[in-house]
């Protein structure tokens, strides 16, 4: 699904601190239905913080969130949960339950957002794990997978519930090459086949480049610059053309 | 003065959210319920992970209390108050301090290390992401099944305290079962049992609300979840003494009022 003009999530001057340190300082951003959005950003500009503050992980110090119409930075935490089967959150670690097994994990969510049957459960599982091309591995407990394996598995939990809105966390940090890349390619799928719509915190441009529809760049707490991935391509922002130099020098290492 | 200071405001603004986060488990347990298998779960795991552990050093308490006790009634020829003695002081003050502090550094560290590593690992998170309370799911479950099977594992311990004690009793002391147990009811009155199963609950307690507490706090990474650990041994540990402390001043202050009726 391409993106539509209607915006499904509004971020209105958010302010979040921790003690005296302001993380986020109060900008201000939509994402339209459909899109793929990429906000990119170097190690500790507060992008993990911004998603947390969408699914109510945290809350902001002052600001609006909005999501799907719903102004929800004053919700409390049983005010949240329709909101968070709204926004599935795939984590920067695969941050999948030790004891419990890949069937158990990804029926986990669908336990407690819907009412189905065993059956219906077993049927969800078995689509989602499809979705992510990693049929066979119920049985499995996470740790007998490897890391890659455990964020596809992280990414079918977070897709089960069919959330209309999906948020990744830095998903290709500690993976390969490869993995990146059916990563990335999964990212894309999912959003074009599940019709949601992606919001994903990253520092890697080159995946930003590849399947973005439109880049957020964040530099200490503010937005330095935005637009689609051929309008950045021509930026002149000095962080924007630090990624671009690592984007190419990746490129010319692999060539 | 600040050097002074610091640790001790960190000391209570700790000890404060302890007990605020003690006091929203208790708002759950009683406003919303517990899922009951996982407290069974849980009981049956903490219990089965450390039984025997816990049964051994009941049973060492005990035999180095008669060992301990057999060389200062010998001088006296007071040998048969040897059982008396040994089981009133095992039950009433050593078995529990030193069970409890066996437990914290088992039971007490295996919790903040899990909590801690679902924490920085990000589980806890994925857990209410997923549509759950972690309060309600994951501590609460811990918090109860460890108060119920560390004051189990409390009681054993002590049980097996008295069976290590008959046994140095016979072996080292040369004093014969039935000398030893005849004197046990007349020394050790039903206020020491009393006494010493309410310390067995304020440790029980006490370990539950910290490890879980720190557990569930962990911050940074691999080194939080060390320093979790660490602090929770500290924090259980010293707290246990000062329960100690605490219940038999008021053990003996209960006693002291009921004796008077």
């Amino acid at each position: 699904m391409e993106a539509s003009s209607q915006k499904i999530i509004e971020f209105k001057k958010v302010i979040k601190k921790f003690g005296e340190r302001t993380i986020l300082k109060g900008f201000s951003f939509d994402v339209l239905e459909g899109e793929i959005l990429f906000i990119l950003g170097t190690s500790g500009t507060g992008k993990s913080v911004l998603l947390k503050n969408l699914v109510g992980l945290l809350r902001p110090t002052s600001g609006e969130i909005w999501i799907d119409g719903e102004e929800v930075s004053g919700f409390s935490e049983e005010e949240y949960l329709p909101i968070r089967k709204k926004c599935g959150m795939v984590f920067q670690h695969p941050a999948l339950f030790d004891s419990l097994t890949v069937y158990e994990n990804i029926a986990f969510g669908l336990r407690r957002h819907y009412r189905l049957s065993e059956e219906e459960i077993s049927q969800k599982v078995k689509a989602s794990l499809a979705l992510v091309n990693m049929d066979g591995v119920e049985d499995k407990l996470p740790t007998e997978l490897s890391y890659g394996m455990q964020k596809r598995v992280s990414l079918a939990r977070t897709v089960a519930v069919d959330p209309k809105i999906l948020l990744f966390d830095e998903p290709t940090t500690g993976l390969d090459p490869v993995t990146t890349n059916v990563v990335n390619q999964l990212i894309k799928d999912l959003s074009r086949k599940l019709k949601t719509t992606s919001l994903v915190v990253s520092h890697d441009m080159h995946c930003a480049l590849d399947i973005a529809d439109r880049i957020i760049v964040l530099d200490k707490g503010n937005i330095v610059d935005q637009g689609t991935p051929q309008e950045l391509l021509k930026s002149d922002v000095p962080l924007v053309q630090d990624f671009m130099a690592e984007v190419n020098e990746k490129q010319e290492g692999t060539a | 003065m600040t050097a002074v200071m610091n640790p001790l405001v960190r000391f209570l603004d700790d000890l404060g959210q302890c007990v605020l986060f003690v006091k929203e488990l208790l708002r759950i347990l009683f406003f919303q319920g517990c899922p009951t298998r996982l407290v069974f779960e849980q009981i049956w795991s903490v219990t089965m992970q450390s039984l025997s552990t816990t049964a051994m050093a009941g049973f060492f308490v005990g035999a180095i209390m008669t060992v301990q006790f057999t060389m200062q009634v010998s001088e006296f020829g007071a040998l048969g108050f040897l059982g008396g003695l040994a089981t009133s002081a095992t039950i009433r003050e050593v078995g529990p301090l030193l069970i409890a502090f066996m437990l914290s550094g088992k039971v007490g560290a295996f919790t903040s290390a899990e909590l801690g590593t679902m924490r920085v690992t990000e589980q806890i998170d994925a857990v209410r992401c997923l549509g759950a309370n972690p309060l309600k799911e994951l501590i609460l479950p811990r918090f109860i099944g460890i108060i119920v099977s560390s004051f189990f594992l409390l009681v054993a311990g002590l049980m097996m305290s008295i069976a290590g004690g008959l046994l140095l009793g016979i072996v080292f002391s040369g004093i014969n079962p039935e000398e030893y147990v005849r004197h046990i009811p007349t020394v050790v009155s039903l206020g020491s049992i009393v006494s010493g199963l309410f310390k067995c609950l304020a440790f029980a307690v006490l370990l539950a609300s910290i490890c879980t507490y720190k557990g569930y706090s962990t911050t940074g990474g691999a080194k939080g979840v060390g320093q979790s650990v660490v602090k929770t041994a500290v924090a259980t540990m010293v707290g246990i003494v000062f329960v100690d402390w605490a219940t038999s001043i008021i053990s003996d202050a209960v006693l002291e009022v009921y004796l008077s009726l």
